[in-house]
């Protein structure tokens, strides 16, 4: 049950998700410069992370590719199937941002919900994401009598049920303990097959645990690195030697700022 | 037990009116003993119940039309802003002018029935209702906004699924202060001209100098009004289930 | 030689000082009238005008209520030595244990009356059958229209009563009545009649209800040895003798003191309450009262009818 479960998530339209490209994006808010000219290519079918200081851009350019964001903005954004990003993107935030009145089951179908196309085929497949999250008891629950750690998943689990092709995910396991982050990264991890992630985080080992492409992103205006591209397949052992190396080199970029 | 403490503090109330009747050797035509209204009330049981099924009738009309005129209105002021800048005048005004000038105002309007004292009530209930409401509906958690945006929601699902829950708990703390003060706009509707009602029955009994008559509809009164606002206070809890009370 | 002059000059001042405020002592009268002051009020004023209080030594304070039902309240509560009060409450008042006593009349005649207007079809009391009457509340509007319908045969069931509060004659324009009852006479038909639509009275003593004076004054039954109340009858009374005898002069006074009363309604109320002010206002008609008693008894109002005594005296 388990297995054929665990490609559901990867199946339909994410079977051939899009990169997200921006050129010469730039975008200020009100006296201060965030981005100009920036270029930049989310890659296709990959887990991006974007790692940072807080305040220098990061969640301004995930608003800016989900869309909520337009003004001040200039330059293209746009994504590589030629397809329109709207209605292409899913969101998660650092909150779980879970409706108090709707049950568990209620919150995972909240999009097709919002947009008229409840069915009972929506609701058995977020019944199944539940399971495999190990959640299947709570689909009657209200998010109140979760903790912290459940709802986060039942937020990843509504962002994974919009099946959009681009994902957009805002620090969305800073606000759990440490044990509850690593259960979640691997979750996330193992449902996400084939999307294009994008993802910001704060957190270097996150980043590498996580991961396929790695970026600093610094100064104001907000500058990228280079990219770095962790060896071995994500989630990646937090213990592994190569994986700590990295993480200095990474803490060491954020810190300094320039490309060692 | 609720119940119990209910009890418990009105036994409390009334020693204490005992007291200070005893005490200060108050004559029964200005504060009469809690025996002598008992006493009245049950000799005019008869009278006292039928006015205050009136006032009661009137109360509820009054809450049941003062809210939904009061939804309506706060969903009209979030739907359009050029609405809200005409409405929000009308509603601040509709709170300042002190009820009983407009009192006979209503009854030239809407007669000597008990649609005028409905009207008192409704337009008392009014403003809390709507300005909690509409307060609610206006600050919905903008990330939630966000999401739905995201999402693709439909309009009107935004606000179906997410503006009106998410307003729900302020809505129902001004419906709880709305039922508070209900029993005024109708027992002062009352005293403008009517026949029937605890309102009128105190002037009556008040004229004929039967003090201890007057106290019984107003502990009548004082009881209906508590009763009404438990009603409302459990009906709220019931629509607002997600919310966790305060255990005791 | 000086200094004793002096002390003698201060000493004889001081005397003399004591002596004058004697010989002027007033003693302090408060009177809470029933309503506003009002034509009703005439004899009242028109002897505090003339001097008439002072001359006997008396500073009469008159105090306009907030509440009507308030003045008989006061006096029991030895907040006010006198009360304007009506004979039929008195009766209630006395009945609920207010220790207040009936010393004088102001105005002997009743003043409460049936109104319709006077181009209404209802010529009789009987043509009441079926018809809307409005009331204030004032505890006897019941009582009169039912001995008044009882004299025709009817009952209370036969007529619609609506309570108008004070809006007497604008229910009677505007059509929501046909009659009221509660109208003072001297006043509501003047209105009527200023406003171009005047009005036909039916007055209660002449339709069932045992005559009364509708204007008394009251006291507490502890103070009635007080020779202030004596003295105040007997300045009251010179003021009606005054105001029978000097009917203009007597209006220009009580205008005096009240300005803002010096308006045509006033005038014509003046001109009607001017035969019904008691012109012996001391005096009592005891069986008068007594009958009054035993009327308000068999309507229920009232539970026992007490000893003449223990609610109106003549004082001495």
């Amino acid at each position: 049950m388990n297995n054929s479960t665990k490609t559901v998530a990867g199946q339909g339209k994410r079977s051939s998700a899009p990169s997200v490209i921006l050129e010469n994006v730039s975008f200020s808010y009100p006296g201060e410069q965030i981005f100009r000219d920036l270029n930049f290519t989310v890659k296709c079918g990959q887990w991006t992370c974007l790692i940072g200081p807080s305040g220098c851009g990061k969640s301004t350019l995930l608003r800016l590719i989900s869309g909520t964001l337009r003004e001040n903005f200039s330059g293209k954004i746009h994504f590589s199937d030629g397809n329109s990003q709207n209605g292409r993107t899913a969101w998660m935030a650092q909150k779980d941002l879970l409706l108090p009145w709707l049950s568990v089951l209620d919150n995972v179908c909240l999009g097709s919900r919002l947009r008229g196309e409840m069915s009972h085929e929506k609701r058995q497949k977020a019944i199944s994401l539940l399971e495999d999250a190990g959640l299947g008891e709570y689909g009657d629950s209200l998010p109140s009598e979760l903790s912290g750690g459940m709802r986060q998943r039942v937020a990843l689990l509504r962002t994974l049920m919009e099946e959009r092709p681009v994902i957009l995910m805002d620090e969305p396991f800073s606000a759990l303990d440490a044990l509850t982050r690593l259960k979640l990264q691997d979750l996330s991890a193992s449902l996400v097959e084939g999307a294009t992630v994008l993802m910001v985080t704060h957190d270097p080992l996150e980043a590498l645990r996580l991961g396929h492409r790695i970026y600093v992103m610094t100064h104001r205006p907000a500058t990228l690195s280079k990219v770095l591209i962790p060896p071995g397949s994500p989630p990646r052992e937090p213990g592994d030697p190569a994986i700590v190396s990295l993480q200095a080199r990474l803490l060491h970029r954020l810190v300094g700022g320039g490309n060692p | 037990m609720r119940i119990i403490r209910l009890i418990f503090i009105a036994v409390g109330l009334v020693l204490v009116w005992q007291t200070i009747v005893l005490l200060t050797h108050v004559p029964p035509y200005i504060l009469p003993g809690p025996l002598n209204v008992a006493k009245a009330a049950l000799t005019h049981a008869g009278p006292l119940f039928d006015h205050a099924m009136t006032t009661l009738f009137e109360i509820i009309a009054g809450l049941l039309i003062g809210t939904l005129l009061g939804t309506l209105s706060a969903l009209s002021m979030i739907a359009s802003f050029s609405l809200k800048r005409w409405l929000l005048p009308v509603l601040v005004i509709s709170q300042a002018i002190p009820v009983f000038a407009l009192a006979p105002l209503l009854v030239l309007w809407f007669g000597y029935g008990m649609s005028s004292k409905i009207a008192m009530a409704v337009l008392i209930i009014f403003f809390p209702v709507t300005a909690a409401f509409y307060d609610g509906l206006r600050s919905t958690e903008p990330e939630w906004l966000e999401l739905a945006q995201v999402m693709n929601a439909k309009p009107l699902s935004v606000i179906r699924h997410i503006r009106i829950p998410s307003a729900l708990p302020a809505f129902a703390s001004g419906l709880r202060v709305a039922t508070a003060v209900a029993p005024i706009g109708a027992v002062v509707g009352e005293w403008v001209g009517s026949s029937k009602g605890l309102g009128f029955y105190m002037l009556h009994a008040n004229a004929r100098m039967q003090i201890d008559t007057m106290f019984a509809a107003l502990v009548v009164l004082g009881v209906l009004a508590l009763a009404i606002y438990f009603s409302v206070d459990r009906i709220m809890i019931k629509i607002v289930y997600w919310q966790k009370e305060e255990t005791e | 030689m000086k200094r004793i002059s002096l002390t003698l000059f201060f000493t004889i001042m001081a005397l003399l000082g004591g002596l004058s405020s004697e010989i002027h002592a007033s003693d302090r009268v408060t009177v809470v009238l029933d309503w506003f002051v009002n034509p009703d009020h005439g004899p009242l004023f028109v002897a505090l005008e003339k001097g008439f209080f002072s001359e006997r030594g008396l500073d009469v304070e008159f105090q306009v209520p907030s509440n009507p039902n308030d003045p008989p309240k006061l006096v029991s509560a030895k907040e006010a030595d006198i009360a304007v009060s009506y004979q039929p409450q008195h009766y209630l008042h006395v009945d609920q244990g207010l220790p207040v006593v009936r010393i004088a009349t102001l105005i002997a005649t009743p003043l409460n009356t049936l109104v319709v207007l006077a181009d209404s079809d209802i010529k009789s009391i009987a043509d009441l059958k079926g018809k809307t009457v409005g009331y204030s509340i004032g505890g006897f509007e019941t009582v009169i229209l039912k001995a008044m319908l009882n004299t025709q045969g009817l009952s209370l069931d036969d007529i619609k009563l609506v309570n108008v509060n004070f809006s007497l004659s604008p229910s009677l324009f505007s059509g929501a009545t046909d009659a009221v009852i509660g109208a003072f006479r001297n006043f509501e038909l003047n209105q009527m009649d200023i406003e171009g639509r005047p009005g036909r009275a039916f007055f209660v003593e002449e339709h069932g209800i045992p005559p009364y004076d509708e204007l008394i004054l009251v006291a507490h039954h502890d103070n009635l040895k007080s020779q202030n109340l004596r003295k105040f009858i007997d300045a009251m009374e010179a003021g009606v003798r005054f105001l029978v005898n000097h009917p203009e002069e007597s209006w220009k006074l009580f205008v005096r003191g009240q300005k803002d009363l010096d308006n045509k309604l006033n005038r014509l109320a003046w001109r009607d309450t001017l035969p019904r002010f008691a012109l012996r206002p001391g005096a009592l008609d005891r069986a008068r009262y007594q009958r009054f008693a035993k009327f308000l008894k068999t309507q229920g109002l009232i539970k026992k009818i007490p000893p003449i005594e223990r609610y109106a005296v003549e004082l001495n």
